[in-house]
């Protein structure tokens, strides 16, 4: 049996608003600048509108979420150019209480 | 000989290897999902991909528990609900295409995921389906919105080289065992079936083959290396060739065909002992 992923390391956790976020199959920034590409966005698939015809244009016909988060480096890249600052990204650091970045550049102080 | 040739291989054709067995092509072995299976709606939750049983999400909450007992069990899970794939190099799918009949081009689902690219025309399809499930298209058009394109051999096989050309991995797919399916083309991190496999270990297994590196004709150009989809080949700078990690080789001939020099070949993966029977 292999292990692929470093056991025992906390991964970031990636929240979207899916309030904010209602049409992620036109917008796809965040999918397509995503380094290690962590994004998914997928229809919503209800067993009513499993055949249907989605129109990406519609609200909330598409849904986007972070299955891939192991090989998240927080780079941040999808929430600075995310228009409508949907992502956060929580980051655990084991000296202090969690801490969410609030798309703040690498080496700058918050 | 791994667990789908033992299962699904016939020793009187195709070296007894599953891909090259027609009778897993045949349109009786194709099974149409029963009612009320497969997917199971958003209410299973968007991780799952919705479908029910774990999913990789709980992989990584197992790997961030440092649970190796529940990671296993997970992984057990996933594997036996997979149906079987493998790598599959140029060569020998070139003889698959030769077997299945009908063969369509379709958008690919991995791409559509994962980076939103909308594969609407047949110059852009980078997936294949085989066998009968594709004449679902006839009656079911809806399953399939960037459209098919059914294509002889001779345009099936010129496609599978364009692709190899361009750098993608050849994954042959059950689709309900042991009907073979699909033939999918992948590349790191895009593709679902190659990610889970290099990250996860619940994707396809290896192939039948793996690189070997002749030093007298390497000449250093780096080129295989790029081609590598799974961090096997590197260049090594002490000696300026190309190297493989057997162990991470998935024998999918990408940088047998790439190489200008033809310095790289594959060996049967049975004649290394080592790694006759590493197949994950």
């Amino acid at each position: 049996m292999t292990y692929p992923l470093p056991m025992g390391r906390k991964f970031p956790k990636i929240s979207v608003d899916l309030t904010k976020c209602t049409v992620p199959y036109l917008c796809k920034k965040c999918l397509q600048i995503c380094p290690m590409a962590v994004f998914h966005v997928t229809r919503v698939m209800s067993k009513e509108r499993r055949l249907e015809e989605m129109d990406p244009r519609v609200d909330s016909n598409y849904v986007i979420f972070a299955p891939r988060r192991d090989k998240c480096t927080v780079c941040n890249l999808c929430i600075d150019v995310c228009p409508v600052n949907a992502i956060k990204i929580e980051v655990h650091k084991p000296e202090k209480a969690k801490v969410e970045t609030k798309g703040v550049q690498w080496g700058q102080q918050e | 000989m791994c667990f789908l040739c033992e299962q699904f291989g016939d020793t009187k054709q195709g070296k007894g290897l599953w891909y090259l067995n027609a009778s897993n092509y045949a349109r009786n072995m194709y099974k149409l999902r029963a009612p009320g299976e497969g997917f199971k709606g958003a209410e299973v939750g968007l991780e799952t991909g919705a479908r029910s049983g774990p999913s990789i999400g709980d992989l990584i909450n197992a790997a961030e528990k440092g649970d190796f007992a529940e990671y296993d069990k997970i992984q057990q899970a996933m594997l036996a609900r997979g149906q079987g794939s493998q790598v599959v190099p140029l060569e020998d799918a070139d003889k698959v295409l030769e077997l299945s009949s009908p063969i369509g081009l379709i958008a690919c689902i991995c791409r559509k995921d994962c980076r939103a690219i909308d594969e609407r025309n047949e110059l852009e399809y980078t997936c294949m389906g085989m066998g009968v499930g594709m004449l679902k298209w006839e009656r079911w058009p809806e399953r399939y919105k960037g459209g098919v394109k059914f294509v002889n051999i001779e345009e099936a096989k010129e496609w599978n080289h364009e692709m190899d050309r361009r750098g993608f991995v050849h994954i042959l797919m059950l689709f309900g065992a042991p009907f073979i399916g699909g033939f999918c083309q992948c590349d790191y991190p895009d593709c679902g079936a190659l990610r889970n496999a290099v990250d996860f270990g619940v994707g396809p297994i290896k192939g039948h083959y793996v690189a070997s590196v002749n030093y007298d004709k390497c000449n250093g150009c780096g080129i295989c290396a790029q081609r590598c989809q799974w961090g096997a080949l590197k260049f090594e700078v002490t000696n300026e060739k190309a190297n493989v990690d057997l162990f991470k080789c998935y024998g999918c001939g990408l940088c047998q065909t790439g190489c200008p020099r033809g310095a790289i070949s594959l060996l049967d993966r049975s004649s290394v002992p080592a790694v006759a029977e590493v197949w994950r």
